[in-house]
C-alpha cells in the first residue's frame, strides 16, 4: 500500500491525519505544499480542489481528514 | 446495538467540552464525550491562541486542546469521536442518545456542540468551497502563494487571519459591510499597519464566480450604490459563527438565532440538560469563558445527579 498525504505545516488536520496512519502503523509519505509548488499543483490535479490534507491511498483520493474513509480504504 | 451508559454525557468535545469531562470523570462520575467530528472544535484550526492564561502566550489550538483531551482520558473519561448522531431524547429522566454505532442512556446531559462558520449564501459559494471558497486560511492559505485573496468579515478572526495569509498572498483584501471593524485594538493595529493588506469597508460579496476555480467576485459598495466586479484567485470566509443546536430543536429552549437558553448554573429548560460553551446564549464567546462554562456546567450535573439519588439497574 503506498500512502501520500498532502499537507501544510500549519493545518491542524493534517496533523490529526498524520497522527492517525502513525497511530494505526501505516507508512506514508509527507509532502508539504507549502513549500512545493510542483507538488501542490499535482494535489490540486488529483483532488480538483485546494484544501488540505488530501491524502492519497493506491490512487484513491480523500479531501479532509475523513477516518472512516481513510479506514475502509486501509483495510482492503 | 453496542450500549453505553452513563452519568454524565457530553455532546462536544471543544474546549468547555472537554473542560466539562475533565471535572465530571475527576469527581468519579461516568463521563462520556461523544463528537462528531474529530475533537477539538474550532480551537484545532486556530493556529496560535495568544490569550489563554498559564499558557505561554504562543500555544497552538491543537497543542492546548490535545493538553485538554489528555488531561479529560487520564482522569478516566471515555472519548467517542467521528460520531453519526442520529438522534436525541432529553425528555425521561434517563436521557438517550442514538448514534450509528450505538445507543447512549445518560443521567445528564452537557450540549456543548459549539458552532460552525456562518455561510455568505451567495451564489458560487457552495460551488467552489475548497476550489478557492475557504473557512481555513491556516489550513488552506499556503495555496495562494502570490496571489491576490480576499478576506470576508469584520470580527477579531477576519482581522486575523488576514494578517496570516499575507504570509503566502500578493495582497490580500479585507471585504467589510460595515464602516468599522469589531475586532479588538491591538488585532486592528497589526492589520493596518501591513503594507500587504487593503481595506474595503461599505462593501458586500453578492457572487463569486469561476469556472474550474474562483476567478473573480462581484462587490457591493453599499455607500456609494455600486456593484463592481474583482479578480480575485481566493476568498477566506469569517463572518461569524452558527450554533449547533438544531438536534435540541422543540426539546429545550433555544432563541431566535439558535443559541441555547439557560439559567445561571448553565440548565436548560430541562432539569438534569445544561448547555456550555459557544453554543449557550451568552455576550463572550472565549475559549476562556467555554471553559468556565464547562466547569460550572459539569459541577452542577454532579449536583443535580447526587440529589436524584438513582437506584442502581434504573436504566432503560
Amino acid at each position: 500500500m503506498k500512502v501520500t498525504v498532502y499537507s501544510t505545516p500549519t493545518c491542524p488536520y493534517c496533523v490529526m491525519a498524520k497522527n492517525y496512519l502513525s497511530e494505526k502503523n501505516i507508512p506514508y509519505e509527507d509532502i508539504d505544499v507549502s513549500a512545493d509548488p510542483a507538488k501542490a499543483r499535482e494535489m490540486i490535479q488529483k483532488s480538483g480542489q485546494r484544501g488540505v490534507p488530501v491524502i492519497d491511498i493506491d490512487g484513491n483520493i480523500i479531501v479532509g481528514f475523513n477516518r472512516t474513509r481513510i479506514d475502509e480504504l486501509i483495510n482492503q | 446495538m453496542n450500549r453505553t451508559e452513563c452519568d454524565v454525557l457530553i455532546l462536544g468535545g471543544g474546549p468547555a467540552g472537554l473542560t466539562s469531562a475533565i471535572y465530571a470523570a475527576r469527581s468519579m462520575l461516568n463521563t462520556v464525550v461523544v463528537d462528531q467530528n474529530v475533537v477539538g472544535g474550532q480551537v484545532a484550526s486556530t493556529y496560535q491562541v495568544a490569550n489563554y492564561p498559564g499558557t505561554n502566550g504562543i500555544i497552538r489550538g491543537i497543542d492546548l486542546v490535545n493538553n485538554m483531551k489528555k488531561q479529560a482520558v487520564d482522569f478516566g473519561a471515555q472519548i467517542n469521536d467521528m460520531q453519526d448522531i442520529k438522534q436525541i431524547d432529553l425528555s425521561g429522566e434517563i436521557k438517550k442518545l442514538e448514534t450509528a454505532k450505538a445507543d447512549y442512556y445518560a443521567r445528564s446531559v452537557i450540549i456543548a456542540t459549539g458552532s460552525v462558520p456562518r455561510k455568505l449564501n451567495v451564489e458560487g459559494e457552495e460551488r467552489f468551497t475548497g476550489k478557492g471558497v475557504h473557512y481555513c486560511a491556516t489550513c488552506d492559505g499556503a495555496f495562494y502563494y502570490d496571489a491576490n485573496v480576499i478576506v470576508v468579515g469584520g470580527g477579531d478572526a477576519a482581522v486575523e487571519e488576514a494578517v496570516f495569509l499575507t504570509r503566502y498572498a500578493k495582497k490580500v483584501f479585507v471585504v467589510h459591510r460595515r464602516d468599522h471593524f469589531s475586532a479588538t485594538k491591538s488585532a486592528q493595529e497589526e492589520l493596518f499597519k501591513n503594507p500587504s493588506v487593503e481595506v474595503l469597508f461599505n462593501t458586500e460579496v453578492k457572487a463569486i464566480n469561476g469556472s474550474d476555480f474562483v476567478t473573480g467576485v462581484k462587490l457591493f459598495d453599499n455607500k456609494n450604490n455600486r456593484t463592481y466586479e474583482m479578480d480575485i484567485d481566493g476568498i477566506f470566509i469569517y463572518i461569524g459563527m452558527q450554533p449547533q443546536s438544531s438536534l435540541f430543536r422543540g426539546q429545550i429552549e433555544i432563541d431566535d438565532y439558535g443559541y441555547i437558553i439557560t439559567d445561571e448554573n448553565l440548565q436548560t429548560s430541562v432539569k438534569g440538560v445544561f448547555a456550555a460553551g459557544d453554543v449557550r446564549k451568552k455576550e463572550i464567546r472565549q475559549i476562556t469563558t467555554a471553559v468556565g462554562d464547562g466547569t460550572v456546567a459539569a459541577i452542577m450535573a454532579g449536583r443535580y445527579i447526587a440529589g436524584l439519588k438513582p437506584e442502581p439497574g434504573k436504566f432503560v
